[in-house]
């Protein structure tokens, strides 16, 4: 069947497109117009509305044990909990699998990265995914605090080795790429250790978080996995050593690409009489001046949120400041994590400072390729916040209001006020779409240029940009209108996409023996057999680059 | 000869006509019950979309054994370890009360087998156990175990006091006198990485929270971690499960439409009873050795099992594959705290879990579009 979405305004970056055109979808896939005078099936008047890819979230905490525990640890903000649901934002989040897929597609997003699976969690977050309708997923694998790779660094073992050990990592739990949160972090805290810096060394290992990082970026590259290492550093949310921490870890990027998660946690100085200062500036100018290296924001937006992360150490210490007064905190395998709930409040210097400190970096960073979309869902906020942060983004007059409403000494201590910068259209579509495809390496999307993949979000333009971003007029998921006016109106399921490096057939058996002595368990249940998932087709393979 | 996979009222029937006399009594049922439960991911996947298309109440038949985990866990928070982690890090274990070591055989054999071998303090040694509860308990045959005698009812109190020692303040006469909890308070506070194994069925919710309050004490100072073991670990994989797909960890109802929580009224026991709500159960008996061989349920029955013998206590039955034996399936394993895929033994005729339940809910769209 061939769709016609008539006269829209199609904004298109990756493609050099910013235009009232047609555009023709067929099979699932954006076609050229037919030559022949060929007479669409079907049109979807477009007329005076804006056109884009479907968007793509590159880091969100949607499925697997920890967020799971997310769920379990917070029921009293389940819709249903309560006889009257109270209005914070995570009252109105997707907190099921379900309303997750939902709620990101009538925002037109169409696919979104679980970025924080462990190896021994990778089936339990690929059935989670496989329950997650309409938008396709991905993940990636947590590595940097496990047994086998620091043993293999302290061994001196090959890069070539290293690889293999990863190659079979990504490849047993399908995933997109690889992470490394709070390297060596979280394996000396099981020894107790409270504070870890890039050049600490884990104990009993001699291992330095700098080493980790480097032998997985190295790794990452030669196994021409397309996404970079995905770098969660040390120290998140200390004031000064976070920004220390992430200047390093920046610097050792020496010439080849590394992404840096949630930056916004790490902007934090100590200046001024609460010894808590925005650091954002200069943490911008470093990574516009460090070409290799891109960066998502994790951006905070005020209200009752919760915080999931594998980086136990910080988990273990934030736990102190968690409200409501309750955590949990796990030591499993490797990297263990911990789920703390947090409500950023407005009238709070701190929480307030955060704001816009994660609004100074997307406004400072230059290069709207470089800087991705994100909220660190839901550790700054909830996804369903973004609307709000497009219109912050794209209307200093938004900006305003806001800052009105926080606490003076908050204003005194942000370059915010002062920067003119709103995002355009284009830049909206680069840093939700093209960008984010290229950093994935899934070419098949993220634009609308013949033989990609159908997916596409129409947009009602309004002055109000959050209520124009927060229900698209139509999506389309691989070529089926699945959103009409904000609401679905067609369930399907997506895929996961998934990278598949052929393992080495030596490291395999080796794994199958240290899995087996080291930890009493079967190698084949870090595997997500297709089967398992019972779905038809639930997984998409990318290339690596050869 | 014809083997029998469908049951009317204990008379072998189709599988077709077995099917249109469930829909039959769903459709006359005021609040129908799905339970049992016991079936893998996919069986569970169709067993919750069934129930939340009929308005029905959920729960697991063996919820009881992880609440009393659940409700602390979520209220207060917990430490929480994984088995494989314990087996290599601890170098402490105290084992607590007289259902662990039963329960949790093969949790706590994973640490009685090895001994720990990562972290700088953790690993020199040998690992060495405490167990503290009735002597006549069964106790795994560790080298290392230093036994405290105690009955499983005085052991919460007991911990409280260790609690109280460790943060400096007097205790006062207890069940085994200041001596025995300063050696309990000085074997967990001593460890590098202390490993607290209980059920927490034995404890009810309030001694698992002393229990988690325990262990957040020691990690102020050292480390510690928790494993809580189920006699049915199942019932925690389908807690989690109905967790993701409806928000609650089972004990829900669908009844106005989206998902309710409430622990006590949707209690499988309080349901199959007669003493709730539900006037018709549909129970998902099909895992290996979990079937029971009758029903006790004081209500009407639909039943999917594994075991045919059982079929005559319900209203309509079917014969279905087991999964993981007969069929492969994804299961709930104690030992890596998660999911696993298992590949089937043999390969099974019989119908699975999800392909009764699927259609079962076919069958109730179609008359539904009918009658619109
Ligand atoms: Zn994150």
């Amino acid at each position: 069947m061939l769709t016609r979405l008539s006269g829209g305004h199609v904004v298109d970056p990756a493609n050099g497109r910013d235009e009232v055109a047609d555009l023709y979808v067929e099979d699932g896939l954006v076609v050229d117009p037919p030559a022949n005078g060929r007479v669409a099936d079907e049109t979807i008047d477009c007329t005076g509305l804006v056109v884009m890819a479907g968007a793509i979230d590159i880091h969100s905490h949607i499925a697997g044990g920890h967020v799971n525990t997310a769920r379990l640890l917070l029921p009293e903000w389940h819709r249903a909990f309560q006889a009257r649901p109270g209005e914070t934002a995570l009252s109105k989040v997707g907190w099921t699998t379900e309303e997750t897929g939902l709620l990101y597609a009538e925002m037109g997003f169409t696919t979104v990265v679980e970025p924080a699976m462990a190896p021994s969690s990778a089936l339990h977050a690929h059935l989670e995914l496989a329950d997650t309708p309409i938008i396709d997923k991905a993940t990636l694998v947590v590595l940097g605090n496990d047994d086998m790779l620091m043993s293999m660094i302290r061994e001196g073992e090959s890069e070539g080795a290293i690889a293999d050990y990863v190659a079979w990592t990504v490849s047993a739990s399908r995933a997109l790429g690889v992470k490394c949160i709070n390297a060596g972090g979280s394996a000396a805290f099981k020894e107790n250790v409270r504070k870890f810096d890039f050049d600490d060394v884990v104990p009993d290992y001699g291992v330095s978080s700098r080493q980790i990082v480097k032998a997985l970026q190295t790794a990452v590259t030669s196994l021409g996995i397309p996404h970079p290492l995905h770098v969660h550093c040390n120290n998140l949310g200390v004031p000064g050593a976070s920004s220390d921490s992430i200047e390093a870890t920046i610097r050792a990027a020496e010439g080849s690409p590394l992404h840096l998660a949630h930056i916004q946690f790490y902007g934090y100085g100590t200046e001024g009489k609460r010894r808590f200062s925005s650091r954002g500036q200069k943490l911008a100018e470093l990574v516009n001046s460090t070409p290799e290296v891109t960066v998502d924001i994790g951006q905070v937006m005020f209200g009752q949120t919760v915080t999931i992360s594998s980086d136990e150490l910080r988990q273990f210490a934030g736990s102190k400041q968690a409200s409501p007064k309750k955590s949990i905190i796990f030591d499993h395998e490797a990297n263990g994590g911990g789920v703390v709930p947090m409500n950023y409040k407005q009238k709070s210097y701190f929480n307030a400072l955060q704001w816009a400190i994660g609004l100074e970096l997307f406004l400072l960073i230059e290069d709207p390729s470089r800087v991705f979309f994100t909220t660190d869902h839901p550790n700054g906020a909830p996804f369903t916040t973004y609307p709000d942060i497009f219109a912050l983004l794209m209307d200093r007059s938004v900006r305003a209001k806001w800052l009105e409403a926080l606490p003076k000494s908050v204003v005194k201590m942000t370059s915010l006020p002062e920067i003119e910068r709103e995002y355009t259209l284009t830049e909206i579509a680069t840093m939700t779409r093209a960008s984010p495809a290229r950093l994935l390496g899934t070419s098949d999307r993220g634009h609308l240029g013949t033989g990609a993949v159908a997916d596409v979000a129409v947009y009602r333009p309004d002055a109000d940009k959050a209520k124009m971003f927060g229900k698209a007029a139509y999506v389309l998921k691989d070529g089926e209108l699945v959103v009409k006016d904000g609401q679905v109106v067609k369930r399907k399921f997506g895929r996961a996409l998934t990278l598949r490096p052929e393992p080495d057939k030596a490291m395999k058996t080796r794994l199958d023996r240290y899995f087996d002595d080291k930890y009493g368990l079967s190698a084949r249940w870090f595997e997500v057999p297709e089967g398992a998932l019972g779905r038809d087709e639930p997984f998409k393979v990318v290339p690596c680059r050869a | 000869m014809r083997v029998d996979t469908a049951w009317i009222d204990g008379q072998p029937a189709t599988p077709e006509a077995a099917l249109r006399a469930a829909a039959d009594l769903l459709d006359s049922s005021r609040q129908p019950f799905v339970g049992g439960l016991r079936t893998d991911v996919i069986g569970l996947r169709s067993a919750l979309s069934l129930a939340r298309r009929i308005g029905a109440i959920v729960d697991h038949a063996g919820s009881a054994a992880v609440y009393p985990f659940i409700v602390p866990a979520r209220e207060s928070g917990a430490f929480l370890a994984a088995p494989a982690e314990m087996r290599r890090r601890a170098d402490r274990v105290l084992i607590l009360g007289n259902a662990a070591a039963r329960t949790g055989a093969d949790v706590i054999r994973m640490l009685t087998d090895a001994e720990p071998d990562l972290g700088a303090a953790t690993r020199a040694g040998k690992r060495r156990f405490m167990t503290l509860g009735s002597k006549n308990a069964t106790w795994p045959g560790a080298q290392e175990t230093a036994h405290v005698d105690c009955a499983s009812e005085e052991i919460v109190d007991v911990l409280g006091m260790v609690r109280a020692t460790l943060a400096g303040r007097r205790t006062g006469e207890g069940a085994l006198g200041e001596e025995t909890v300063a050696t309990i308070a000085s074997f967990v506070a001593e460890a590098s990485f202390c490993c607290v194994v209980f059920s927490p069925a034995e404890f009810g919710e309030l001694g698992t929270e002393q229990i988690f309050g325990l262990v957040a004490d020691l990690n102020e100072t050292t480390r510690a971690s928790t494993l809580p073991v189920f006699a049915e670990a199942d019932a925690m994989g389908a807690a989690l499960q109905a967790t993701w797909t409806a928000g609650f960890p089972l004990r829900l109802s669908f009844g106005r439409g989206a998902a309710e929580h409430d622990a006590a009224l949707n209690a499988s026991e309080r349901q199959l009873s007669g003493a709730g709500e539900a006037d018709l159960a549909v129970l998902v008996e099909a895992l290996a050795g979990a079937s029971p061989a009758t029903l006790e349920a004081a209500i009407p029955a639909i039943l999917l099992t594994a075991d045919p013998a059982s079929a005559g206590s319900a209203k309509v039955a079917f014969h279905v594959a087991t999964a993981g034996r007969d069929q492969d399936g994804v299961l709930y394993d104690p030992r890596f705290g998660g999911f696993i895929a298992k590949t089937a033994q043999t390969k099974s005729e019989l119908p699975s879990v999800a392909a009764i339940l699927d259609a079962l809910a076919e069958q109730i769209g179609e008359r539904a579009r009918d009658a619109a």
